[in-house]
């Protein structure tokens, strides 16, 4: 291509600092060394994690920064030693990363790999190493992409490489958001069919562990959110019962131990919040009762261990458990042969330009995804 | 025997009130009624829990009911039975346990779970089933230490609280699997499900945190590390199968950071066998990211475990259990016959021996951290 092996000037939505709005900047995009992928980003959203970093930061150390991971482009280069891909290789780039080489990558126990990221440098959202710059200042990659970007450069151990006929602009949800909620439900909790879950908090991640639960044969699912206008868009994905807590007085774990007889088999926590955390497993029946942290916080969680010595049991999980380059990948094949939704988390579309107005639409909770068109 | 559908006198230890030594006092033990269990106590074990329960109301502990008999970690002979007891007889040697298997409800018939409903409620307010106890002293009910009370030389406990063991048991050794034996064994066998060459840790080497190291080892577990601020716990922890000690107050860094070291990024499970919050964190905190399991065994029903939201989310697992999830009145009679198999060590359990009248010395012996376990024989 006429690009490769130069530098690439391109558009980006730049994060300069903490809690101010993202600025239209052109940024030049190094070619990819030893190992790195560049590819060609058509279509991104943005997940609340981003918004996390963005609106919640309490310092300067993960910025200036590029967000967005959770995207599907095409490659535009590879750089020397990756024979995995080549130039025009449809691809999702992913924050979670498997070199598939060492012991976590060899271990079914978990997806985590020895070489992500995420291992040394969770406090920054980010690898130090950046292939971004803007003005001559080095640009960090968020969660190791940062696809408000045209073009990024990753390694190839963060690329997934997918089926040539998937519609880029719908699947770029597996790039987190759906991925990690539907996960959740059948990896990580384990959903066993005729058990009674409960999901708490219901964007995309949620409304993606509703549709896990019920594709794991759940009979019961109840969908807990305090914003009731998400209740019919979970009714669309499964969900059998909704609870706004506000409608109660009394904790909404006690409202479902008295709605099971008990507490529910399975809970997922999907909105990031240590309470909600805390609810969650509370809500969980005694005994044998499984509660998954799902949202993403860096805020401490507190129970009494007498819930665990109880019987219960809680986990967390990173991109719902899958190993990415296996998982990514039959999802989209489960997208095309219909097993899995999509198109139904799609509730705008906007230009990259529009980035800032998808922002507002997010905190206000009037968007469960907008699909960002990159191109000009 | 004479005593048969009488009242029996005999001599108890009652807490009349918290915070204050055990009464050796002359008691009355009414006859079992229908579904009840009169016990002649041969021998109890005292645990932690007991002392706690004495001491600690407010604190890690609920308020509680008293006066009270304390003790759950005996074994007896069936003194008699009330009506509709089948399944034990008079002269049957016999464990109490502190959490029953009616066989029936719900979480019976779950095999994820032994925390069987039946009499839950009454049972934590330390009544029998009907509501009552057994046991008065000076014209006053007095408490039954869930339902059990084996410091008193005679008990009645109601029948799923207590499985009938092998006429060859000795019981002055197994009553330790009424409780701390098989809740630490339990926690690594059944709970954590320790695998095969796995890397473990067991914080707190107490009876509970040395029948942790005992799973962990009969699992087939490569490395154990023994962790207690008592280095004299670390040579009877190698008696157990530890492999590895560390006592936190030789280091000046955190202990879970001195494991993730030494283990190369944590342990595969860790066992906290202290029913302490601080160190429950250090536990979750020395296990590895890449799927590392946490199991709390210690108990404490007030306390607040705080923890980073990260640690899970990137997939550790935090879990816990009770009577180290045997379903009990089947797995007791099984423990026992693998003790006397060889299968699993009791005796070294047993640092002293004393009587019921020397009571408060045994509490002594615990809190000061100078006996693993101590046997009353009543």
């Amino acid at each position: 291509m006429a690009t490769a092996g130069k530098v690439i000037k391109c558009r980006a939505a730049v994060a300069w600092e903490p809690k101010a709005p993202l600025v239209m900047e052109e940024i030049e995009v190094a070619p990819p060394q030893e190992g790195e992928v560049r590819i060609k980003i058509l279509y991104t959203s943005l997940c609340h994690t981003d918004l996390f970093h963005l609106l919640e930061s309490t310092d300067n150390k993960g910025f200036p920064t590029i967000l967005g991971h959770e995207a599907a482009g095409v490659v535009e280069s590879v750089g020397p030693g990756v024979t995995e891909f080549k130039p025009g290789d449809k691809v999702i780039p992913n924050s979670g990363c498997q070199c598939r080489e060492c012991k976590f990558c060899k271990s079914p126990r978990t997806n985590l790999c020895e070489r992500s990221w995420v291992n040394d440098h969770i406090e920054y959202m980010s690898y130090p190493k950046t292939s971004f710059t803007c003005r001559g200042k080095p640009i960090l990659q968020f969660t190791n992409t940062g696809t408000l970007a045209e073009y990024i450069v990753i390694r190839q151990i963060y690329v997934v490489k997918i089926d040539d006929d998937a519609p880029l602009d719908r699947v770029c949800l597996l790039g987190c958001g759906v991925t990690t909620g539907y996960g959740a439900a059948v990896n990580s909790a384990g959903v066993t069919p005729g058990s009674v879950c409960a999901v708490f908090g219901l964007g995309a991640v949620g409304l993606a562990a509703v549709m896990g639960c019920k594709n794991a044969g759940a009979s019961r699912i109840f969908a807990v959110d305090i914003n009731e206008k998400k209740f019919e868009k979970a009714k669309v994905f499964g969900a059998t019962d909704f609870l706004n807590p506000k409608a109660y007085n009394k904790p909404i774990s006690e409202v479902l131990i008295e709605m099971t007889n008990g507490g529910v088999d399975f809970s997922l926590e999907c909105v990031g919040n240590t309470e909600v955390s805390r609810l969650a497993l509370e809500s969980c029946a005694k005994g044998w009762g499984l509660s998954v942290l799902v949202g993403y916080t860096n805020t401490d969680f507190s129970s009494k261990p007498i819930q665990l010595i109880y019987g219960k049991t809680w986990k967390g999980t990173l991109l719902g458990g899958f190993k990415i380059k296996d998982g990514v990948p039959k999802l989209v094949l489960d997208y095309m042969s219909g097993k899995i939704m999509l198109d139904e988390f799609i509730t705008q579309r906007m230009k990259l330009e529009q980035v800032n107005d998808v922002v507002k639409l997010m905190k206000n909770g009037e968007c469960i995804r907008c699909i960002l068109d990159m191109s000009k | 025997m004479e005593t048969e559908g009488k009242v029996i006198k005999c001599k108890a230890a009652v807490a009349w009130e918290p915070g204050k030594p055990l009464s050796i006092e002359d008691v009355e033990v009414a006859p079992p009624k229908a579904h009840e269990v009169r016990i002649k106590m041969v021998a109890s074990g005292i645990c932690h829990t007991d002392w706690t329960f004495l001491h600690e109301v407010g604190k890690t502990m609920n308020p509680q009911p008293f006066p009270v008999v304390l003790g759950h970690e005996g074994a007896g002979v069936v003194e008699s039975v009330g009506p509709g007891v089948t399944k034990m007889a008079k002269g049957d040697k016999v464990i109490p346990l502190v959490v029953p298997q009616c066989g029936q409800c719900e979480r019976c018939l779950s095999p994820k779970t032994n925390l069987c409903s039946k009499n839950w409620e009454k049972t934590q307010q330390c009544l029998l089933a009907d509501g009552t106890s057994r046991i008065t002293c000076k014209n006053q009910q007095v408490h039954q230490f869930i339902a059990i009370s084996t410091f008193s030389e005679y008990t009645v406990v109601p029948e799923d609280n207590v499985t009938k063991i092998h006429p060859d048991a000795p019981l002055d050794r197994v009553c330790l699997l009424g409780c701390g034996v098989s809740t630490g064994y339990g926690a690594a066998v059944n709970t954590g499900k320790v695998e095969s060459g796995s890397t473990c840790a067991v914080f707190g080497l107490g009876a509970v945190g040395l029948a942790a190291v005992m799973g962990c080892k009969a699992a087939g577990a490569t490395r154990i590390i023994a962790v207690d601020i008592n280095s004299d716990k670390f040579e009877i922890a190698k008696t157990f199968g530890a492999t590895e000690f560390a006592n936190p107050k030789d280091h000046s860094k955190p202990i879970q950071e001195v494991l993730r070291e030494l283990t190369n990024g944590g342990v595969d499970y860790a066992l906290e066998c202290v029913g302490n919050v601080g160190v429950m964190r250090a536990a979750v905190e020395a296990c590895s990211p890449a799927g590392g399991v946490c199991v709390m065994v210690g108990w404490t029903r007030m306390g607040e475990l705080t923890l980073v939201s990260e640690d899970i989310l990137l997939g550790k697992t935090l879990k816990g259990s009770y009577f180290g999830g045997w379903k009990s009145v089947e797995a007791v009679p099984k423990l026992v016959q693998e003790y006397l198999s060889g299968k699993i060590l009791l005796d070294e359990f047993v640092t002293h021996r004393l009587t019921l009248d020397q009571i408060n010395e045994a509490f002594d012996l615990m809190i000061t951290g100078k006996s693993i376990r101590t046997v009353i024989q009543m």
